[in-house]
C-alpha cells in the first residue's frame, strides 16, 4: 500500500507562513540551506529523505549496502551545494531532490557498469521549470491531485509503476520478471497513468 | 510548428530514468524545446516522487548523518546563473561535439546525404547527424531496429507525411521509406538507432553488408 508524506509539523498541523500560505518543511529546509547554510535544517532534511534515498538505492537493483550508502552521501552533498537552484516558486522539494537521487543512481549504475561518456543523467533530463504564473499553477495542481490519486489505485498497477519508477526496470524488463506479456505491462502502465490524469496535450 | 512528439509510454521510461542513454539523450532534446512534452515529463516525474515519498524508508545511521556534516565544509555551495546559451545548438549536443555542425567529420554516402557519428558512450545504440541536402532524397530503406529521429533543422517528408524542425518519430523494424528533404533549406536530423539501416533501393543493396551500427 502506497504511504504519502504529509507536510505538517510534528503536532500534525499544516505548516503556515506569515501570508498564511501553506508551505512545505522540506521547501523551507532547502532555502534555509540556500540563504544561509543552516545545518539545521539540512540535518531535518536528512532524517527525512536519507531513509528513502537508501531504500531507492537497494530498490530492485544489485547495488551492495556500502554502494548504496555511498550513493546517499553523494545525494546528500548535492542537495546542499544545489540548494541555491532550488525555487519554491516553481518546484516541489520532494521532486527536486527524488529528481538529484534518480540522476545519482543512474550515473552510479553507469560508472560500475564502466560505462564511458561525457554525458551525465542531468545533462540528459529536463531541467526547465516553466516562469509562467498559471503554468506553475497548473502543475502545482496536478502534484496534489497525483498525490491523491496515486493511494487509490489499484495495487497490479501500483506494482508496475513501483517496478518503473523505483527500481528503474523498462517495461520489457517488468514483463519478464512478473512473467506477464509485454502488452499487459503497458496496458496496467497506461489505465494507471489515465487515472493518474496524466496525458499528452493535444 | 512541432506535430510529432514521444508518446507517453516513451516519456514515461524516460522520466524513470530506464531509457539507454542515446535514446535519452534524443529524448531530452525535444523535451527540452517543446513546452507541451515539458509539462508532461514534469507531471511523470512528480509521479516519480510520490512513489519515492511512498518508500519503505531504511535505517542510516548518525555515523552517516556525520560522514556527510564533516564535508558540507568542502563543498560550497552553487550559485546557480542562468545558462542563457545564445548559440541554437541544443547545449547537450554541445557537449559532444568540438565547434560547430560544420567542424564535424562528415561521412559522405552519396550526393544528397552525410552522416557524422558522434560518441554518446552508449555501447547499444548509434547516435549521428543526418545531413541530407536541399530536396535530397535518402535511398529507400528499411529498419532492422528502432530509429529514433529528431529534426534540428529544415525538414523533410516522406510517404507517410512531412516533418519539420523540433518534430520526433520513430520508426520501428520493418518500416520502409525514402525521406526527401525539403526543397527551401537543408535538414539536419538527429538518429538514434540499435540496428543499422537497410537499403531496399536497388542502387544501394550492395552497402547493406557494410552498414554496421557505429557506437564509438
Amino acid at each position: 500500500m502506497l504511504i504519502v508524506a504529509n507536510t505538517t509539523d510534528d503536532e500534525g498541523n499544516p505548516l503556515i507562513d506569515a501570508d498564511g500560505k501553506r508551505i512545505d518543511e522540506w521547501s523551507e529546509c532547502l532555502t534555509l540551506i540556500a540563504q544561509k547554510q543552516d545545518r539545521a535544517a539540512f540535518t531535518r532534511l536528512f532524517r527525512h529523505f536519507a531513509p528513502l534515498m537508501k531504500a531507492f538505492a537497494l530498490s530492485g537493483s544489485t547495488l551492495s549496502a556500502n554502494h548504496a550508502d555511498e550513493l546517499v552521501q553523494e545525494v546528500m552533498l548535492k542537495v546542499w551545494q544545489k540548494a541555491a537552484g532550488f525555487d519554491a516558486e516553481k518546484a516541489a522539494a520532494s521532486t527536486w531532490i527524488y529528481t538529484i537521487a534518480r540522476n545519482c543512481r543512474t550515473d552510479l549504475y553507469r560508472r560500475l557498469q564502466k560505462f564511458d561518456t561525457p554525458l551525465s543523467a542531468e545533462d540528459v533530463s529536463d531541467s526547465q521549470e516553466s516562469d509562467e504564473a498559471f503554468v506553475v499553477l497548473h502543475q502545482k495542481r496536478s502534484r496534489d491531485r497525483i498525490r491523491g490519486l496515486i493511494k487509490e489505485l489499484p495495487n497490479d498497477q501500483a506494482q508496475i509503476l513501483v517496478k518503473v519508477y523505483m527500481e528503474g526496470k523498462t517495461h520489457s524488463e517488468v514483463s519478464g520478471e512478473l512473467d506477464l506479456p509485454l502488452g499487459t505491462v503497458k496496458s496496467r502502465v497506461r489505465l494507471a497513468l489515465q487515472k493518474l490524469q496524466i496525458q499528452l496535450e493535444r | 510548428m512541432t506535430n510529432f512528439h514521444p508518446d507517453l509510454e516513451l516519456l514515461t521510461e524516460y522520466s524513470a530514468g530506464s531509457l539507454p542513454l542515446a535514446q535519452a539523450a534524443c529524448v531530452s532534446i525535444h523535451v527540452n524545446q517543446c513546452q507541451r512534452c515539458q509539462r508532461t515529463a514534469g507531471q511523470l516525474c512528480d509521479l516519480g516522487a510520490s512513489l519515492f515519498e511512498a518508500l519503505e524508508p531504511v535505517a542510516v545511521g548518525d555515523d552517516q548523518l556525520n560522514a556527510v556534516l564533516a564535508k558540507l565544509d568542502d563543498e560550497k555551495p552553487l550559485e546557480y546563473a542562468n545558462p542563457g546559451s545564445t548559440s541554437k545548438t541544443p547545449a547537450l549536443l554541445q557537449r559532444l561535439m568540438r565547434g560547430d555542425f560544420s567542424d564535424l567529420t562528415w561521412s559522405n554516402i552519396g550526393s544528397a546525404l552525410r552522416i557524422s557519428y558522434l560518441k554518446t558512450g552508449d555501447p547499444q545504440h548509434e547516435f549521428a547527424l543526418y545531413h541530407i541536402r536541399a530536396g535530397g532524397r535518402i535511398p529507400q530503406h528499411t529498419h532492422r531496429g528502432t530509429e529514433m529521429t529528431l529534426i534540428l533543422e529544415g525538414g523533410f517528408s516522406d510517404a507517410n507525411g512531412s516533418y519539420h524542425k523540433g518534430d520526433f518519430l520513430v520508426r520501428r523494424p520493418g518500416d520502409v521509406h525514402a525521406p526527401t528533404a525539403l526543397q527551401s533549406e537543408d535538414c539536419i536530423c538527429l538518429a538514434v538507432l540499435d540496428a543499422p539501416l537497410k537499403f531496399t533501393d536497388w542502387k544501394f543493396r550492395w552497402m547493406n553488408p557494410f552498414l554496421k551500427l557505429r557506437t564509438a
